[in-house]
């Protein structure tokens, strides 16, 4: 059976629309939805009624929860005061914006979801801030998967779509016995892993307009990373016409992320 | 004697639209020559729907920091001349359109005037896309031009947040921008020449030779220049402002910086 999964929708509802009609054309009943529903885009409370009313199982990402907690991330949340402001910015439209009843909705959201070898998690396992980029050290990626009692790990947070196959690892130990007695070693080999990003329906940021989600197939393990076209210039009318930053507009027009990633992408917010 | 008539003596008045690499062309120039060298430039004519950019000292400041030993070419009218017969002195002038006339009737009466009042008559004159002794590569024809400057003396810069400002200025956030200069402020107390043009593929980022100790904001020139069509002058203003840092942040800034280079840099 196929499900899709969904990740970083950042309040584009052009986009959300275009990618749920392109999961039903396909005939897909299970969704799952990583999380980030709002921050940036022009109509969080649409989207969030849109996952709502479609029954969409959805974990909490960064943005979600940022609204619910206040802005407390600690300053490697930004690459520059530029990123910050705009972040700050469009933080505080969304916070003002979205319905006491949404934003309660928002607060229910779990940090993962799981079905049966399947973990999913907006960030990574630690932490909705973490991101877990396709290049990242193949032990510490390893280590993410394997701590959460995961086989396939399905994540989003880095709006870049990809699918990453850890094998060949193996752990070596080597224990001193009592005594005078020689050390031993052992080593463990370790089963496969996957790390499967799903990308961003609402911001994508590689290289391309599109919205990109995930298709899963459980039963071959399958994964297929889909682009959806959807109408930018919508999207990019309602940024402009609600007040956000017209540059927002320009950058999602251009496939560019609205603020970049922190220079040490890899490091937890501590909170 | 007005400069030029001198044997000896070389002025060229160089010409072209801009981007063409008029002041890249002076610099190899005046790097060149042996002797003394001075340096201006002159605002040309404004054809209709061909805004100038303002003279905002940038250039003049480059090419001062590049060739310390650099004379303004004002100093003749300033009555602080001083000229050897070994001297090159390079006119620099913003000129949309090819001149209709031979020597120097091809430009407007301002800078006819201009030149009468410094005393400079040229010796060579030479046209961005016209003589062959320049190169031609980045020259492109202007049918309509907005130019749009802000004054940026005493602001400093956010490192990261200019690098993202000006990619969206050239790539076309705040308009169709077919060129950007600049002169702009770091907190450890040095100054970049960022240089855009639309037939390049990349920006120029070029440090100045001389830095200022990284203590408070510096008086330096510093200006940004951006000629194109319909541009955004308030969402540019908007981002400026967002990258800008306060006295706060630069000063806590720079004591960090401080505290790790213990060595006093040149002044600026």
């Amino acid at each position: 059976m196929n499900h899709a999964v969904i990740s970083c929708l950042h309040a584009n509802l052009a986009a959300v629309e275009a990618v749920l009609d392109d999961i039903d054309a396909q005939g897909i009943e299970t969704i799952t939805c990583l999380g980030d529903l709002v921050g940036y885009g022009p109509q969080p409370n649409e989207v969030i009624e849109l996952v709502r009313q479609r029954g969409i199982p959805t974990c909490q990402g960064c943005w979600d929860e940022d609204i619910i907690d206040g802005l407390n991330a600690c300053e490697c949340s930004y690459p520059s005061q530029l990123a910050e402001r705009r972040g700050h910015r469009a933080h505080h439209w969304t916070a003002d914006t979205i319905t006491e009843e949404n934003k309660a909705f928002l607060a229910e959201l779990p940090m993962t979801l799981r079905r049966d070898k399947l973990l999913f998690v907006h960030g990574s396992p630690n932490s909705q801030h973490e991101y877990l980029l396709p290049d990242m050290n193949a032990f510490a990626a390893l280590e993410r998967v394997e701590t959460a009692g995961a086989e396939t790990l399905f994540c989003g947070h880095t709006h870049q779509p990809y699918v990453r196959e850890l094998s060949g690892g193996s752990i070596r130990v080597k224990v001193q016995q009592r005594g005078n007695s020689p050390a031993t070693e052992r080593e463990l080999k370790l089963p496969m892993r996957r790390i499967v990003n799903a990308g961003s329906v609402g911001e994508p940021r590689h290289g391309s307009t599109k919205a990109t989600y995930v298709v899963h197939n459980d039963d071959t393990g399958a994964v297929t990373i889909r682009e959806v076209n959807y109408d930018v210039d919508k999207t990019c009318q309602a940024i402009v016409q609600t007040g956000l930053p017209e540059v927002f507009a320009w950058r999602l027009s251009h496939g560019f992320e609205y603020a970049e990633r922190a220079e040490d992408a890899s490091h937890v917010c501590e909170r | 004697m007005t400069r030029g008539e001198s044997l000896k003596q070389r002025v060229c008045l160089v010409s072209g639209p801009p981007g063409c690499g008029k002041t890249q062309w002076a610099l190899q120039t005046l790097q060149s020559h042996h002797g003394s060298c001075s340096y201006i430039r002159l605002t040309g004519d404004s054809p209709d729907g061909l805004e100038q950019g303002l003279d905002s000292g940038i250039d003049q400041t480059w090419l001062q920091d590049q060739i310390p030993e650099l004379l303004s070419a004002q100093r003749h009218e300033q009555g602080q001349d001083h000229d050897d017969d070994d001297q090159l002195t390079v006119i620099e002038v913003q000129q949309f359109r090819r001149p209709e006339h031979e020597g120097i009737n091809g430009y407007g009466a301002q800078v006819q005037a201009h030149l009468e009042s410094l005393q400079l008559q040229p010796t060579q004159i030479l046209h961005f896309g016209r003589d062959p002794e320049l190169p031609s590569q980045d020259t492109l024809e202007f049918s309509r031009l907005e130019a749009w400057h802000h004054s940026l003396v005493g602001c400093v810069w956010d490192p990261d947040s200019l690098s993202s400002f000006w990619f969206e200025l050239v790539n076309g956030a705040y308009g169709d921008v077919y060129r950007a200069k600049a002169l702009m402020n770091l907190p450890d107390g040095r100054s970049f020449f960022c240089n855009w043009m639309v037939s390049q593929q990349g920006s120029q980022f070029l440090p100045l030779n001389s830095t200022a100790t990284p203590k408070g904001r510096p008086s330096r020139t510093s200006e940004l220049v951006v000629q194109g069509k319909a541009l955004n002058p308030p969402g540019i203003q908007s981002t400026i402002n967002d990258c800008l840092l306060t006295d706060e942040v630069l000063e806590m800034q720079q004591q960090q910086l401080r505290s790790q280079q213990p060595t006093t840099p040149l002044q600026a």
